[in-house]
This record gives C-alpha cells, structure tokens and sequence, in this order.
C-alpha cells in the first residue's frame, strides 16, 4: 500500500514540477510586455500590449486596417509597410507577397505578432477611420434581391466622409456564422446627411453577411461597421462624366448625385445603368425626378435580357454596347465605373474604345 | 569502417563506444526502417523533401535532448529511488512521456521567442513530435540498453539522425514517384508502405556491421 | 492517418462560416484527401483531366459573364446565366489569393440538368482537383460535368 502511494506521489510530483516550469516558461517566454508602435514616423505613437498579431493590435487601439478574411492569413488585404521590427517574413506571409513588396518591407499584417517595439507606415487615410455603432432606421426591398439600409450612427454620431468611399458593415456570429465578419459595402447616402449611413446591399447565395441582413436583421437592430475606406470619388475636373454601374453598383453613383444636388453642382453627366430584366431596375422614378430638375444628368437603364412582353421603353441590350451607340464624337470625357471585375473590364474597354484615356477612368479597386 | 565482432564490450565512455553507439542508433538499429517506430509523420509528412526536412531536424533535436533528460530522470531518481519501493520499470512510461511532452511545449515557446527564423522552418513541427512514438521508443531502449550520460546523449541524437535520414530518402522516392504509374488501388499509403518495407531490406545489410 | 498541419489549417478554412456561409465541404464527412482522391479516380474512368474540364468550365464562364446577366448558349445544348455578386472571396487554399464572387448557372437543354460553378469553384478544380464536398453549393460530381461538357467516354 505505502508502495502505491509513494509511486503515485512521486508520478504526481514530477508531474506538478513540469507543469511549474512550462507556467513559469510562459510567463516570461510569451509574455512580450509593452511595445511601442510608431505610425508613419511619428504622426501617431501607440502603447500596445505584444503578443497578439498586429492587424488586432491596431484595431485594438482604433486603427482599422481592412481585411476580408477576418485575420486568418487569406485574403493579403491588411498589407502595412513594417519598416522596423517585423521580424523575418513567415511562410503564412511569403506565398501572398510579390518579391518587390516584401524587398519593400510590406508584410501581412495580420500574420506578424507584435513582439516588440515597431515602426509602420500605413496609408494616411487610415488614421481617420473609426469604427462607429448604428441602429438600423429603415430596411426596405428595392428589387428581388436588392435591400436599402438605412442606419442612423449613435456613436460617434456624426460621420466624414466623400462619396464613392466605402464601409466595412460587421455581420456578427448568428446561426450560420461562428464569428463576427466584414463586408465592405460603398456608402449609398450624400455626405451632407452625416448623421446617417446607407448601404444597398445585394444578396450573395451563400454569403455570410448578406445572408445575415436579408433573413436576420430588422428594423431598431444595432450594428457595428468601421470606415470610411476608399480612394474612389470625383474628381475637381469639368469635363463630361460617364457612369457604368449595375444593380448594387448603384450605391457610389446615389451618393455623388445626390450631393451634386445638393452642392448645386452642374457637370454634365451620363448615368448608364445596366440590368437584365425589368425587375432588376430600381430607382427608376427618382432619378427621372433627378434628370428633370437637373438638366446636366442624364439616367440611361438598359435592360440585356428583358422578358417578353415585359412593359419598356428604355434601351435594350449589354450596357456597354449602349454605352457604344450613345457616347459619339469627341471630347473630353472621364469614366466612373462600379460593379464587378467583368463587367468593369468590358466599360473600360468600351470608354477606351471612345476616346477616354486610361487615367481618366477610376473605379474602385475593392470590389 | 567498423568491424567489431557481436555484442563486443568496449570500454565505455571511449570515444570508439561512443562511434558504435552512434552508428548503431542511426543505422544498424534504425528507429523507422529497422523497428518500425514512427511511422505517422513518416507516411503524412514525406511527400515534400522541404518539410521532411524540417520535420527530420525537429526530431533529432528533440530526441537527443528528451533521451539525455530521460537519462538523468530514470538513472538519477528512479532507480535511487527503488530503495524506497518505487517500481522504476513500471513509471517510467508515465514519466518519459510527461518529460517529452513538457520539453516540446517548453522548446515551442523558447523557439519562438529567440529565433523566429527557426520557428517557422522548424516549430511548425514540434507539436506533431509529442506523439510521434520514434521518440518514447528512443528512451525505452536507451533504458534497455541500460545507457547513461554522454552514452545516451549519443544514442538519442544516433537514433533522431537515423529517423531524419530515412524520411529524407522517403521524401526523396516521393518526388520521384509523383510521375510514375502507380496502380490505383495502392497509390497514397499503399505504395509508400511498399517503398519503406524495400528500404528496410536495403537496411539489414547493415545488419552484420554491430551489434550493441 | 494523421492529417499535416497544412491540411488542418485548410480543412478549417473550408468549414462553413469561416470564407462563405456554407464552406466547401458541405455535409460530406469523408476528409480533404479522399474527396479529392474518390473525385480523381472519377476524372480518370473518364479519360479526363482536371485542367480540360476546368478550361471547358472557365470558357463557359467568361461567355456567361460577357453577356452582362442575360441567358447565353456556350455550347451546342449549353445556356449559361451569368449573375454577378460584388466583392472577393480568399481560397481556402494558402497563398492563392483572392478570387472574384459571382455564379454562372449553366442549364443542360437535352437533360434540364444545372449546374452552378464560380470562379474560385473552377480553379479549385483546375489546381487541386477539388470538387467540394458532398452537399456544396456548386460541387457537381465529375461525371456529371464532364457529361454536360461532353467530355471523355465512361469506362466500358
């Protein structure tokens, strides 16, 4: 008996001694202590905590660095210039790095911890976004598939921001999804309501936070998104403006004219808004209102597969085979484009085919 | 080249003792080809000759260290501690495997912290190494062999050298055989089973060599 | 067998909630190797390989997305509806990137047949011979897709 309590107590101690050592290991090897983070050399100092990645250390002091894939190494989208202290590059980083960027020192924020103190240079625009809770005033059905959200901000209750830029709306964990994600939607409203954010939103099968807003969110909800991002807005030029955009497409363009109207702007400007069938065109009576008391806009839906029998007088065909028939002749022109990789690869073709010059067409590369 | 004759005493701690124990370990005794230990991370991890590798390296290390302190706990406090009516034989199964789990954590978090350069080529692999049982074997038969101090340092890091040897030459045979035609039916485990059982025929030539 | 920590950190990546709401394994149980292995020897009964059928597939797309959403023939018996979803999916897969969102419906006429594929779905298939899980949205079985494309002759 005294055998077996003496070898269940020596396993035990042995045991209990090892545990001690790897406790006491962790709290002096893992613990990084406190680190500074110096941003775009000096314009911002942060007293962070190491030990976490450094995409969540920023977003736990304020500076939200995109990302689409939530921190998990994916998507490269939280790229930050590490001039100092980063370490060497990891293998999660080395594959979604070009050589030139990681001679460059940009590395993959959320693949890097911070452990110890750094020097980064991210873009200026970043420094003034912030993340902001809202509470959803009005959803409302614009097609089938497409819904208006209209969120009222509660704090910070006032929002900057110029249109064509973008928020990351944050989907948290429901049924479907574990964990809280972002999806980056271009801000719908003009910047003169900056006490209100709208978002059109079009439902992805199989989307995490579209899923989300259509089956789940209602009316008096609160949210969460941060912003704004994007380097996509008009520019100070008077030359003629041609805007492509489709279906949720639309968000960037109802925001710009709608502040033009608002700042008495008049700059001519051709809107050509391609669907597929009647049903997909929204807005329709707003922006015939919009064309008559603005006689520099001009609203052009085209409609490439219309059912029969389906009651239109608007243009039929591929919106960038009308945009070909309608814009004739010379001139100075820019292009505004808002959609998907194709269909902006096609419009860009097309203006380019018109005379438009390469640098004269902005879209934003996000989406 | 080595011809000693069968279970040949030779004077321990010499460094003639110290090259029969290491030859031994890495190839007449060799842990994968000629005791089968380890075999998961040998079948899993050998398809690419980068991570065999680094996996190879990451057991050598641990092997060699977790054999040496396996060494210390058995000789040094166990069998002391036999006076007192503590069955070494029966906990050092127990024990060995704490000692091998702690010291993986341990090495994980000090890697990390010193070098991370060396984290990321080999660290990956260490939490796979807890359970790869090449490295409890080595103990055991370090203990079988009844081998202490300098000995069984030689003989862990002897037995780790034998394993990276093998799964290097298996990664290397993969590569190879990614372009030839493998019946269906034996292609993934079954052909890699096929190789490792070929490979250790080619191994009992070094049978006659020594004997420990 | 154990799996290499490469593949956990991949499988974990398919799983739903984590790139899309459903993930890409659907409610198959069997694991990443042997979908892809079960779905290859599929492929090889029909004298098919994955990057044929993946270009088959990524043609089909490309005309579908040109045609801006409405309904297009990509082949002899082939329609293909184009529509289009903003924003950029990650493939589970390590140091791929991101790839457009946006599924191309294809309808077989003779069978009534669909089939829904995107981007990211046909390069899985054209790189890593991955069809998806059972149970996914746009996994469609080899041989069925090889059917509607009208590739290979079924063994015996």
């Amino acid at each position: 008996m005294l055998q077996v309590l003496i070898a269940t107590g020596l396993v035990l101690a042995i045991s209990a001694a090892f545990a001690a050592v790897l406790l006491v290991a962790e709290r002096y090897l893992v613990n990084y202590g406190p680190c500074k983070i110096d941003i775009n050399d000096g314009t911002r100092e942060l007293d962070v905590r190491g030990g976490d990645n450094l995409l969540m250390t920023l977003k736990g002091s304020g500076i939200f660095v995109p990302s689409a894939c939530g921190g998990r190494g994916t998507c490269a989208y939280c790229k930050v210039r590490i001039l100092d202290g980063g370490g060497p590059v990891g293998p999660t980083e080395a594959p979604l790095l070009t050589p030139e960027e990681i001679e460059s020192n940009v590395r993959i924020s959320c693949q890097c911890k911070v452990r110890n103190d750094l020097r980064i240079e991210i873009p200026e625009s970043l420094l003034s976004v912030r993340e902001y809770r809202g509470k959803v005033e009005r959803i409302r059905d614009l097609t089938h598939d497409i819904k208006e959200l209209r969120i009222k901000l509660v704090e910070p209750e006032k929002i900057k921001f110029v249109s064509g830029q973008y928020v990351q709306l944050e989907a948290p964990a429901y049924r479907d999804n574990p964990a809280p994600v972002f999806r980056a939607y271009s801000i719908s409203s003009p910047p003169h309501m900056d006490d209100t954010i709208e978002l059109i939103i079009r439902l992805v099968p199989g989307g995490i936070c579209t899923t989300w807003v259509f089956e789940l969110l209602k009316e008096g909800d609160d949210v969460k998104l941060t912003g704004p991002f994007g380097e996509f807005h008009l520019t100070d030029a008077d030359s003629e403006m041609i805007w492509i955009a489709g279906g949720s497409g639309m968000a960037p363009f109802w925001s710009m004219i709608r502040q033009m109207q608002h700042d008495g702007a008049a700059r001519p400007c051709r809107y050509f808004f391609g669907a597929v069938r009647r049903r997909d065109v929204f807005f329709l009576d707003e922006m015939r209102q919009l064309e008559q008391e603005l006689e520099w806009f001009k609203f052009l839906p085209a409609l490439s597969g219309p059912e029969q029998g389906a009651a239109w007088d608007g243009e039929i065909g591929l919106i960038t085979e009308v945009v070909g028939r309608h814009v004739q002749g010379d001139g100075e022109r820019e292009g505004y484009l808002c959609g998907s990789p194709g269909m902006i690869d096609a419009s860009i073709e097309v203006l380019k085919a018109k005379g438009v010059s390469d640098d004269r067409i902005y879209f934003d590369k996000f989406a | 080249m080595i011809l000693a004759q069968p279970a040949t005493q030779i004077e321990p701690g010499s460094a003639l003792n110290l090259m029969i124990i290491l030859i031994t370990a890495t190839l007449t005794e060799n842990m994968l080809l000629t005791r089968f230990l380890g075999m998961c991370p040998f079948l899993s991890i050998s398809r690419q000759l980068k991570s065999a590798f680094g996996m190879g390296l990451a057991v050598v290390f641990v092997t060699t260290c977790t054999c040496f302190l396996n060494s210390l706990l058995y000789w040094h406090v166990l069998v002391p501690l036999e006076a007192y009516g503590v069955p070494a034989e029966s906990l050092k199964l127990i024990l060995f495997i704490v000692v091998i789990a702690a010291f993986v954590q341990f090495m994980e978090m000090a890697i990390e912290r010193v070098s991370l350069g060396l984290y990321f080529s080999l660290g990956v692999f260490l939490p796979l190494i807890t359970v790869n049982c090449a490295i409890l074997g080595t103990s055991l038969f370090m203990i079988n062999k009844s081998l202490a101090g300098l000995d069984a340092l030689v003989y862990g890091f002897g037995a780790g050298l034998g394993w990276m040897i093998a799964i290097v030459l298996m990664a290397g045979i993969r590569q190879r055989l990614a372009r030839a035609r493998v019946p269906e039916a034996l292609e993934g485990p079954g052909i890699t089973l096929i190789v490792a059982g070929i490979m250790a025929l080619a191994f009992i030539i070094f049978q006659g060599m020594i004997k420990l | 067998m154990k799996q290499s920590p490469q593949e956990a950190r991949i499988v974990e990546r398919m799983q739903p909630g984590v790139l899309s709401r459903d993930g890409f394994l659907g409610s198959d149980r069997r694991s990443l190797g042997e979908i892809i292995d079960t779905d290859r020897s599929a492929l090889e009964g029909l004298g098919v390989t994955q990057e044929r059928l993946a270009a088959r597939m990524a043609e089909a797309l490309k005309a579908a997305e040109a045609a801006g959403g409405a309904p297009v023939k990509v082949g002899e018996h082939l329609l293909a509806e184009h529509r289009e979803a903003m924003g950029r999916i990650p493939s589970p897969f390590p140091g791929e990137g991101v790839f457009r969102k946006g599924e191309v419906e294809l309808t077989d006429e003779r069978t009534g047949v669909k089939v829904l594929m995107t981007p990211l779905s046909i390069h899985m298939v054209a790189a890593h011979g991955f069809f998806q899980g059972r149970g996914s949205r746009y996994r469609t079985e080899p041989v069925l897709l090889c059917d509607v494309f009208d590739l290979g002759q079924p063994a015996k």
